[in-house]
């Protein structure tokens, strides 16, 4: 509210005497007294004039003591009156960019009427305050109207209006209405908005005009497992159609997973449909649910709603086929099936085609080694497949290894583990194997019997696998105390492959490496003793939990159990286009973070890292400037992790209808009215103005003593009198 | 998605395939996988059956896929090496010596974190000798958990051949006794004598009769010892889903 001063003052004096009046009587009268006296003595000396000076400025001291003494102030009055403030609120919320009434925006339409019809005759008479309603409550200057642009989020408008009270004495809105909150039913419960700030409201864009089928809501499961089965929940809604029935598609990526449809019989429905479905893939999958586009829609970019979910495994299923019965087969199976994640199948080849059966058929156990189904068919149904120990050619063609690769290169693990067979006597350097593999055998034959200790390689102190301990310090002591192997198989890394343990052989040969084929992950173990590192451990007075760890990790490396990775990315809830994005990363405290990010064409965009505070943890941000699916890279030494975001639309799930029935009922709770812009809209605003109008006066009350000239004046005056009794001889 | 019934049924099919393919050279004959460590102990008799290894090793070359070490290796409960073998065997005629805490905790630890013990009662006599001393130190080892006798349907009578005669040079139980411990038995105990059915000497004459059953006696103390070895290299493999119906349509054969 702004203060006009309207009449000035008019002064008084008053008085507060600090001693009771009859003592500052008698004062005076002592004071009178004893100048006379002082005259009388000093009439003789200086001759009557100059006596009857000093007596009287000598009197008229004291006079001034005693008029202190009564302590009087001077107080002014000032009368105020008060100029009415008007708010205009415009509302710049994405909605605003949808056609108006006539030509233009709903934004134009609102512009026109503020420029043209409230600023130019308000500004002279009251207090005009411009905001805008947009992202934020943002106060706007008179000149940035003309250039004002739809901005992305809408404002709670009850919680701006309640914000104003008190600092205005009207608000005119300016709104197409669909400012309300996402909460609201579209009526104002009591009490949300007092009558302190009456509302004038003047609608924008046409209700009746307006055409849209809109997914106004979807809910899915941000994580799901693979083969159980989850509902995605929908809302569609309908804005202007009457009669008509609308497919609701849902989508995985580009392919269509099922479809159902709505029949709405008026304008104004909103239906719910639910959708089952069964993820038959791991990662991320980009699900969709939407509706065809309808002909004159207002917004064709709402009949979409994206989704992102991320599917896992609820068991990890495990093929693990080994060449023979071995104290390594069985060490790894009760490794495996300690873990209650693991699904296990394994085959071990118990005779082979050389061996003699010498019982009939109804006295052996042995079942047939489904290679043929299990290679052709099953073998994607697997997340790991362990070879071990498995002379390859006299069991596998050409067909079931080119199905491995395959598997391997689609996203599956592999797992070699070493023994007089791991190579098959060097014919797997000649099979499709061979282009997987993270390593090459060195000569042949590859095995040898020879006690060999191992340790873990630089990559090895880091890597998941072999870090069996957070310590870094307690994790090498683990593995300098493993026992020695009593085989290991003589292999070379290859570039596509990291040595984790290698033997403290001269040189060193790698025992574990590890690699990556196309999606899949891939790993090579050189010995079949490695159970000797569960025994081993045993027989100094541990326990075999580091051999069970190792299996454990070795399994989550290969499938990428997200458990394991080190590095660990929360996603913002859902950004906007044009909105800065927050990420945060988390990874090992002696690791370096790279972050990238990809945009929906695949191609790298600007982004930046800063530290989030704690060891280990960063931030990363990027903008993404329009809606579509972001993938998010975050990699350090020893991996990788991959998130995809998605990037909603401005007009994504935007109702655009014009809600005018919103806006009577925030006139109507206020106090205030609708008004229609071709209204005169000066004389709909007076009458509000008028009866805001107030007038208040205010009073100063400064003491008389207090003023610095007084006090001079008194010093001058003692001055004065001081050297007239010096140059006329008194003392 | 095919039903784990079919797969197998499909699996059937390929088997002519698997059993045509040619064997090649030898598959890793030089690097044996499995070795026999015999258990030394104080007092009694610990080597009753000196000659047993070589056959049995034979046969499950003959027979398995397991590439088997001739040679007996022979160790004491408290030889560090203990932990490096996967395969104890101890046998004995009369009652031995108590072995030391010491030693007891050892053999708990061995046989907790995965090793097995095959112990024979050569006398054969119940509550007597071997039997009596065996069942008290199994009892200190393993406090609680009494030598129990195997189920019909334990994996060790399915792990190569569907077993239900127990074989031995004699035949004073019908069954094997076992520590169960989850679902593993690291304990498997035999008074019938399974190496002494085994046991022949350098000519390959058999030293021992199998009484009463003769050499159908002998025949399923090796099926029964093959079963033993392979189930202390698979465990309970054959229990897997997988087997079952296989194992299920042979027994009813």
């Amino acid at each position: 509210m702004n203060l006009h001063l309207t009449t000035s003052s008019l002064a008084r004096l008053s008085a507060a005497p600090i001693l009771p009046l009859w003592i500052l009587a008698l004062l005076l009268a002592a004071g009178v007294a004893a100048a006379i006296l002082q005259y009388r003595s000093i009439r003789g000396r200086l001759g009557e004039r100059k006596a009857i000076v000093l007596s009287l400025m000598r009197l008229s001291l004291f006079c001034m003591l005693l008029l202190f003494m009564l302590n009087i102030s001077v107080t002014t009055r000032k009368e105020h009156a008060t100029v009415p403030s008007i708010v205009i609120l415009l509302d710049t919320s994405p909605s605003m960019n949808l056609p108006g009434s006539k030509d233009g925006t709903r934004l134009d339409e609102a512009k026109q009427v503020l420029l043209k019809r409230l600023l130019a005759s308000l500004t002279q008479t009251y207090d005009i305050r411009l905001y805008g309603l947009g992202d934020t409550l943002r106060e706007l200057g008179k000149e940035e109207v003309p250039t004002l642009k739809p901005e992305n989020k809408r404002v709670n408008v009850i919680e701006a209006l309640k914000k104003l009270e008190g600092r205005a004495s009207l608000a005119v809105l300016l709104s197409d209405g669909t400012v309300k909150p996402p909460d609201s039913s579209g009526s104002l419960s009591n009490g949300s908005l007092s009558k302190s700030l009456p509302v004038l409201t003047i609608p924008a864009g046409d209700p009746a005009a307006y055409r849209d089928i809109l997914v106004s809501a979807a809910k899915a499961p941000t994580v799901a497992f693979m083969g159980r089965q989850v509902t995605i929940d929908a809302t569609i809604a309908n804005r202007g159609y009457a009669n008509v029935t609308i497919p609701v598609l849902l989508k995985d990526g580009a392919r269509l997973v099922t479809a159902k449809s709505v029949h709405f019989t008026k304008s104004g429905e909103s239906l719910s449909v639910s959708f089952s479905f069964t993820p038959g893939e791991t990662g991320n999958h980009m699900m969709s649910v939407s509706t065809p586009l309808q002909a004159d829609e207002s917004i064709t970019s709402n009949n979409i709603a994206n989704l992102s979910m991320k599917v896992l495994r609820d068991k990890t299923r495990i093929l693990f086929v080994s060449g023979t019965p071995s104290p390594n087969y069985r060490f790894m199976r009760m490794a495996l099936k300690n873990d209650p994640s693991v699904d296990l199948l394994s085959f071990v080849i118990l005779r082979t085609p050389s061996n003699v059966i010498n019982v009939p058929l109804q006295e052996q156990s042995l079942i047939p080694f489904p290679v043929d189904t299990l290679f052709s068919e099953e073998l994607k149904g697997f997340d790991l497949l362990i070879f071990d120990n498995l002379p390859l050619h006299v069991y596998l063609n050409q067909n079931h290894l080119e199905s491995i690769k395959d598997f391997v290169g689609s996203g599956g693990a592999f797992a070699l583990i070493g023994g007089p067979n791991m190579s098959d006597g060097g014919r797997i350097a000649s099979t499709p194997l061979n282009e997987i593999l993270p390593v090459a055998f060195a000569k042949e034959p590859d095995y040898s019997r020879s006690a060999r200790s191992v340790r873990v390689t630089t990559a090895g102190s880091v890597h998941p696998v072999t870090r069996l301990s957070v310590d870094k310090a307690l994790n090498l002591r683990l593995w300098s105390e493993m026992p020695p192997l009593d085989g290991v198989n003589d292999l070379n890394v290859r570039r596509s492959g990291m040595a984790l343990l290698e033997s403290t052989s001269s040189p060193p040969h790698p025992v574990l490496t590890v690699g990556s084929y196309g999606k899949g992950r891939v790993m090579a173990l050189a010995t079949d003793f490695s159970w000797k590192w569960g025994t081993g451990m045993v027989a100094q007075g541990g326990d075999n939990s580091a051999y069970l760890r190792f299996i454990e990790r070795a399994v989550r490396w290969l499938t990428k159990d997200p458990a394991l990775n080190p590095i660990t990315m929360t996603l913002p809830e859902r950004p906007e286009e044009g909105e800065d994005a927050e990420i945060k990363v988390k990874i090992a405290e002696d690791e370096r973070l790279t972050f990238s990010v990809f945009g929906p064409e695949g191609i790298k965009l600007p982004s930046q890292v800063k530290s989030g505070g704690a060891p280990g943890e960063y931030i990363g941000s990027f903008r993404p400037e329009r809606k579509g699916t972001y993938r998010l890279r975050a990699e350090t030494g020893t991996g990788s992790l991959e998130e995809l975001l998605v990037a909603g639309g401005r007009m994504e799930k935007l109702d655009g209808a014009p809600d005018h029935e919103f806006l009577s009922s925030i006139s109507a709770a206020t106090g205030g009215k609708v008004v229609r812009a071709e209204d005169d809209l000066v004389s709909e605003i007076r009458p509000y103005m008028e009866k805001a109008k107030k007038r208040y006066v205010e009073e100063k009350e400064v003491p008389l003593w207090s003023l610095p000239y007084a006090v001079a004046f008194v010093v001058a005056w003692l001055t004065a009198e001081w050297f007239l009794r010096r140059r006329w001889g008194l003392a | 998605m095919i039903s784990r019934r079919t797969l197998l049924r499909m699996g059937l099919v390929c088997l002519g395939g698997f059993f045509s393919g040619s064997p090649g050279r030898a598959l890793a004959g030089a690097f044996p996988q499995f070795y026999i460590a015999q258990v030394r102990y104080r007092g009694g008799q610990w080597d009753p059956n000196p000659q047993f290894t070589d056959a049995i090793t034979n046969e499950l070359e003959l027979r398995t896929s397991i590439d088997a070490s001739r040679e007996r290796r022979t160790v004491s409960l408290a030889d560090p090496e203990l932990f490096s073998c996967p395969f104890l065997y101890m046998a004995g005629k009369y009652e031995f010596d108590p072995w030391t805490a010491k030693e007891r905790e050892i053999l708990r630890r061995y046989l907790t974190f995965g090793g097995f013990l095959l112990a024979e009662d050569v006398m054969g006599v119940k509550g007597f000798g071997f039997d009596a001393a065996f069942r008290r130190e199994m009892r200190q080892v393993f406090p609680g958990r009494e030598l129990q006798k195997l189920p019909p349907d334990h994996s060790v009578f399915q792990s190569f051949y569907l077993v239900n005669i127990i074989g031995g040079r004699q035949k004073i139980n019908a069954y094997l006794e076992g520590i169960v411990i989850d679902n593993w038995t690291p304990v498997i105990y035999s008074q019938n004598d399974l190496a002494g059915a085994w046991s022949r000497d350098r000519s390959g004459k058999w030293l021992n009769e199998c009484v009463p059953g003769g050499e159908a006696q002998r025949l399923a103390a090796f099926k029964t010892g093959v079963n033993i070895i392979v189930y202390s290299l698979t465990s309970d493999y054959k229990k897997d889903l997988v087997h079952h119906p296989f194992i299920k349509r042979r027994q009813n054969l």
